[in-house]
């Protein structure tokens, strides 16, 4: 799956217009704003002379999830504000039920009980299942959301910037369509960039490739990236909405022990507060000082009735749902349809999809992202998890009794054999997982390499010095690594001024849609022509969705 | 609904116009199942001559319980009115420019220049209280209110929830310039508590090694630096530590003397070379190479490949091994409990990694702005404010309210015991919140026109509301006209027919009025009242047994209209009342509170309100302004015939889940 990549080196005209307009403008220190005000006098556009400037410096970087939308400026560490969309944001303009906390009406409203899905079906700006979204309602939520983060948040004019969109690499093309529309048409972004969350994520951990575990809402999603790239990916239902619909359950059950219709009666803001506040994960249970935690209780508001009073609850309450849900304990793996593996086994997959020298490379590059990941133990349990699928099968996908069968048999054939053999048989398989020296194999291999070859001694002289700048990288070991976002790789990119693949211009885009797009991804953006300085007239004739399309 | 009934909302015609977006012919072509959330009801609209493109969307029943009319809907105080297009305009349908900034608590206007370097934040004194969100004020830790001794140490304490800086031990030398003095102190304080956490990484995990020459000048120094007081782990420092090592590393990769672009071009794109170029090596390597074996005499080998970030000064950051253990063990400790973790709210603006609430920093205020507002399609300013924070003045405001006529509704209070003190009729008046199923309404509605000219208005309704609640609704009299708003005086003088209209039905008069179809109730000078008739319907949530009571008292013409209405989405209604009456006998009485029957049967959220969608349609002569391509009509020389039609939700009352 390609998709970041490629961006053009060179500065495009839009962007030197708009500096030379801001240098002209810093060029005057002495000319007061006024003055300014008064040339443009003519224009009907009086009142935002001096604003304009501002929101061209800008870009606005926009993070697109299924539930949440996070806002803020290029360069910004972390996003400006996120916004929502549960009913509360989807109430008319006028209604302010939401405030009225603790009213009676307000109060009556809500025990009403839900199956799971209704249950949290209204949070969520859309699916991946478009069978039963309805996408005009995906844009009106998107409009107020992105009006309210620019009214009350950015500050800035909307749409007289560019603006980068950081999305979920795969999208449907009904969503996408829906959203670049609604952004077009309704304000004047003059490009739409998009960028895909994984390949950020790795960006804003420093690394190059790694493993991304994007624990999200509908679904975790784990993928492989390799020098950017994505390499190989996998789903799993067994995300945070079931989390929360779990917890749910068991809060249900806490304030009614008797219903046992799966029914859920607890508010879903009020579930959500109790996850983030206490939901954990016993980080190793073989370790006895965790057992401890599972006797302690803490105390929560009372869900039927939360204000009033509290509720003293075993503190095992909440690493129960987690273990349930996301490591899909007390299922036996068979039983386990392909999209709800557990995250242990859907990270194991996804290194054994990897070639080995670029799983040695993501497992020592593991990198938790997502709603999911700030629960307090997930992370460290999940990789003790897959260190243990590793001990126990090594790196081959194939299981079954026969197999062991067979392997027991041949390595008796083998001890009787020949004794000596065994571990170098034994070590084969479990090859990238030991610390190998990435630096050492290269080298080994372009020795070679150079036997055939002629001997070119600024070739040797160059690769001398490459070696010595070649610093040992961590490889073959599991370990983390901590990103600060999908986000926050945005906008380290995008105030890098690196281009995406996807740029996206807003007249080409209003006169096709996304048919507009170039299949193939290739045949666009000569980047190669544009820095020889072919670039004569600008060949910006096709765009491309990239691995979008 | 949170507003008290009656309401009225008017729903923006904007929400009719689809988006122009000519993928969307494409793809509704390819997928022709797309549902159709509105069940078309037939409305009694008389179809006038209106455009073509709008003619399709006539033939639909505006319904306010979709999901989606609650983004078109608005408070008819909230709208706008674009003069040039002659139309209604909501947030949706305006542009916005910001004339200025300034900070709601003080009031103070921020530079434009300054905004985005203060974060969009007040930079003086003004905070809110991480903790509760009300405003803090700064107050002295001395008890000494002497005027000169000022001097003792200063916090920020909320007068609320009485949280202060001390809670997260924070103090101020001076009372003036605190945020830069919280900046300050919450920089070098993070350091500390991280440098902690930094130095029991250190050792397992990272790989130093020998960094090269000129790297290492830099990096060593702030390494060494490291160690002794920052922090490279908060987010923060994160982010500048990787751009800092990403520009590095592109200076590095990208600015070789051999060049082949020179530095003419280099300087272009130098900084985005390098890590651009490494970014698409994998698809178009081979045109790269190509290109550099085109302008170079040798095939070079590859540009130097960028390296990842390798310690935490360049932004790596591998988390502690019992970073997550501690964690757990803070939550689950005596002292921390349900409030001492920070609720959802609180985090949503404070670092990412808060999570007790002894994390939280005060928080500046954010910033608000004043904006003008346009009409999207002709960009006429519709709005505009001064410019001084201050002022609450506009210098422009065209809203709707003064261009369209205003609803309001009341209920028609039976006039059969006609003067009777207030009080007895006041009982008469249907509780608006518990409207009883099936007993008929009487409601006024009263339109007021703001316009200078006589409007003519055509109203229509669906006989029955859309949803599962079938109400029926008649509007006893759709068309009439309303007075133009002239001169107050004009109606004084008007003699005295109006005035014996008005005191015959105002004071309730010595004989009674019977609202009769097709008359007006009641004029005046500028507004006309006429009745609307209200059946409202049974809810489907009812208990089985007032269901069954209906069904007895009423007989087979209640049970066809509810069976009717949930036809209409696609329940099969006979079926279900059968079986309700066989599955829940016991549950009969409950009245309210969980009701466990079958999950289509369950009340919706608002469900039980009862709302009206009412199609408006008026039409106007106007004086003839510069654009005559607006006109529909022209009758002669100086007025123009002007026509302006949307969707209006009368909000009624609630109706009661039992039948009275």
């Amino acid at each position: 799956m390609a998709s970041i990549s490629t961006a053009t080196a060179s500065d495009e005209k839009p962007t030197f217009t708009s500096m030379s307009v801001r240098h002209s403008q810093s060029g005057r220190p002495s000319t007061p704003q006024n003055q300014l005000r008064s040339q443009h006098s003519s224009f009907p556009s009086t009142s935002s002379a001096g604003s304009s400037f501002r929101g061209e410096e800008d870009t606005i970087i926009f993070e697109l999830g299924s539930r949440w939308l996070r806002a803020g400026l290029e360069g910004d560490s972390t996003p400006m504000c996120v916004v929502g969309t549960g009913p509360e944001d989807s109430r008319r303009v006028g209604d302010y039920r939401g405030w009225l906390r603790g009213d009676a009406t307000s109060g009556k409203s809500y025990p009403q009980s839900a199956t799971p899905e209704e249950w949290t079906d209204s949070y969520e700006l859309w699916k991946m299942d478009l069978r039963d979204v309805d996408l005009g309602l995906v844009e009106d939520k998107l409009e107020r959301m992105v009006r309210e983060a620019y009214n009350k948040y950015l500050l800035t004019d909307a749409g007289t910037s560019r603006l980068v969109l950081v999305l979920p690499s795969v999208m449907p093309h009904p969503l996408l369509s829906a959203v670049l529309s609604t952004l077009f048409t309704r304000w004047r972004f003059p490009s739409i960039t998009l960028l895909p969350s994984p390949g950020m994520v790795v960006a804003a951990a420093g690394v190059r490739s790694a493993l991304v575990v994007d624990i999200g809402w509908a679904e975790t999603v784990v993928t492989g990236i390799y020098e950017y790239r994505e390499v190989s990916t996998r789903r799993s239902t067994r995300a945070m909405k079931l989390l929360l619909q779990e917890t749910g359950r068991s809060l249900s059950r806490l304030s009614n022990s008797s219903d046992e219709s799966g029914q859920i009666s607890v508010d879903l803001d009020f579930c959500e507060e109790v996850v983030s506040r206490f939901a954990w994960c016993n980080s190793d249970p073989s370790d006895p000082a965790n057992a401890s935690l599972l006797h302690r209780t803490v105390s929560i508001p009372s869900p039927s009735r939360p204000g009033s009073n509290y509720l003293d609850v075993p503190f095992s309450t909440f690493s129960e749902p987690v273990e349930k849900v996301l490591l899909a304990k007390g299922t036996t793996e068979c039983d386990l349809d392909d999209e709800e593996k557990p995250l242990p086994t859907l990270v194991y997959r996804t290194l054994l999809d990897l070639p080995p020298d670029a799983r040695g490379t993501c497992m020592s590059r593991v990198i938790f992202v997502g709603g999911g990941s700030k629960i307090p133990g997930i992370r460290r349990r999940v990789l003790k998890d897959v260190e243990r699928l590793v001990e126990r099968y090594g790196w081959s996908p194939v299981r079954g009794k026969s197999i062991e069968n067979a392997c027991e048999e041949l390595e008796k054939i083998h001890i009787s054999h020949t004794p000596t053999s065994i571990t170098s048989d034994k070590e084969e398989p479990e090859e990238p997982e030991e610390p190998v020296d990435g630096s050492s194999r290269s080298s080994s291999r372009e020795d070679n390499e150079d036997d055939g070859q002629e001997v070119d001694p600024v070739e040797q002289k160059l690769r001398r010095s490459k070696e010595k700048e070649e610093k040992p990288h961590a490889h073959g070991v599991l370990r983390e690594v901590e990103s600060l976002g999908a986000w926050a790789g945005a906008s380290l990119v995008t105030s890098l001024k690196i281009r995406s693949m996807v740029e996206i211009e807003r007249e080409k885009y209003l006169q096709n849609g996304l048919a507009g797009a170039s299949r193939d991804p290739e045949s666009h953006g000569h980047v190669p022509d544009r820095r020889s300085g072919l670039r004569a007239g600008g060949d910006r004739s096709s765009w491309t969705l990239a691995g979008w399309a | 609904m949170s507003r008290p009934f009656p309401y009225a909302y008017l729903s923006c015609p904007c929400a009719d116009t689809p988006m122009p977006d000519p993928s969307r012919k494409r793809r509704s072509r390819e997928s022709p199942q797309k549902p159709n959330p509105e069940q078309p009801h037939p409305p009694k609209v008389p179809q006038g001559n209106q455009e073509e493109d709008e003619e399709q969307e006539e033939d639909q029943t505006f319904d306010p319980r979709s999901p989606r009319s609650n983004f078109s809907l608005y408070p008819p105080e909230q709208l706008l009115y674009c003069e040039d297009c002659h139309q209604i305009k909501c947030p949706r349908c305006i542009t916005e420019e910001i004339v200025c900034w300034y900070c709601p608590s003080c009031l103070f206007e921020t530079p434009s220049s300054m905004v985005r370097s203060e974060g969009n934040r007040c930079a003086r004194n003004c905070f809110n209280c991480p903790a509760c969100t009300a405003p803090l004020a700064v107050t002295t830790l001395e008890n000494v209110t002497g005027g000169g001794s000022q001097q003792g140490p200063w916090v920020l304490a909320c007068g609320y929830c009485m949280w202060t800086t001390l809670d997260i031990g924070i103090k101020f030398d001076k009372p003036t310039n605190i945020r830069t003095q919280l900046f300050k102190l919450t920089d070098s304080s993070r350091g500390r508590q991280m440098s902690k956490t930094f130095t029991d990484l250190k050792s397992p995990l990272s790989t130093y090694a020998s960094i090269d020459e000129q790297f290492a000048a830099s990096s060593t120094e702030s390494k060494n630096g490291d160690l002794a007081e920052p922090a490279p782990l908060d987010p923060e420092a994160q982010f500048a530590a990787l751009k800092n090592f990403y520009k590095n590393q592109i200076a590095e990769t990208s600015s070789s003397p051999t060049d082949p672009l020179g530095p003419d071009f280099g300087a272009g794109f130098s900084s985005p070379g390098a890590l651009n170029r490494i970014m698409s090596l994998y698809t178009s390597s081979s045109r790269l190479s190509s290109l550099y074996g085109g302008t170079s005499k040798k095939p070079k080998s590859k540009p130097p490949v960028m390296r990842e970030a390798l310690t935490a000064s360049e932004g790596l950051k591998t988390p502690a091994p019992d970073a997550e253990d501690t964690i757990i063990q803070r939550m689950v400790s005596d002292d921390c409990g349900w409030d001492g973790l920070a609720s959802l709210e609180q985090r949503t603006f404070q670092a990412p990694d808060a999570r007790f609430v002894e994390d939280l920093l005060p928080l500046p205020v954010l910033l608000r702005t004043k904006r003008s507002k346009r009409c999207k399609s002709c960009k006429h300013i519709l709005v505009k404010p001064e410019f001084k924070p201050q002022s609450t003045r506009f210098r422009i405001r065209l809203i709707a309210l003064s261009y369209i006529p205003l609803p309001t509704l009341r209920p028609l209070v039976p006039g059969a015991h006609g003067g009777l003190p207030t009080v007895s009729s006041s009982s008469l008046a249907p509780n608006l919140d518990a409207l009883p199923p099936l007993r008929t309404v009487q409601l006024l509605l009263t339109l007021k026109n703001h316009m200078f000219d006589p409007v003519r208005v055509t109203l229509a309704t669906p006989s029955v509301t859309p949803g599962r609640v079938a109400s029926k609704v008649t509007i006893l009299c759709p068309q009439f006209d309303i007075g133009a708003n002239s001169d107050v005086w004009d109606e004084a003088l008007q003699g005295t027919s109006v005035g014996d209209q008005r005191a015959s039905s105002r004071g309730g008069g010595l004989y009674e009025k019977v609202a009769e179809a097709g008359k007006v109730w009641d004029k005046g000078r500028n507004w006309t009242t006429v009745v609307l008739e209200v059946v409202p319907g049974t809810l489907p949530g009812g208990t089985a047994g007032a269901r069954r009571r209906v069904q007895q008292a009423t007989g087979a013409d209640v049970g066809g209209t509810t069976t009717r209405a949930r036809g209409g989405d696609g329940i099969s209604g006979d079926d279900d009342d059968g079986s309700d009456d066989d599955a829940l006998p016991a549950l009969d009485w409950s009245g309210q509170g969980q009701d466990p029957g079958p999950q289509p049967q369950q009340l919706q959220p608002d469900e039980d309100v009862l709302e009206i969608p009412v199609f408006v349609r008026m039409e106007w002569d106007s004086d003839n302004q510069i654009d005559q391509e607006q006109s529909v009509g022209r009758q002669n020389a100086d007025t123009v015939k002007r026509e302006l039609a949307y969707w209006m939700v009368l909000g009624v009352g609630k109706i009661n889940p039992k039948i009275v």
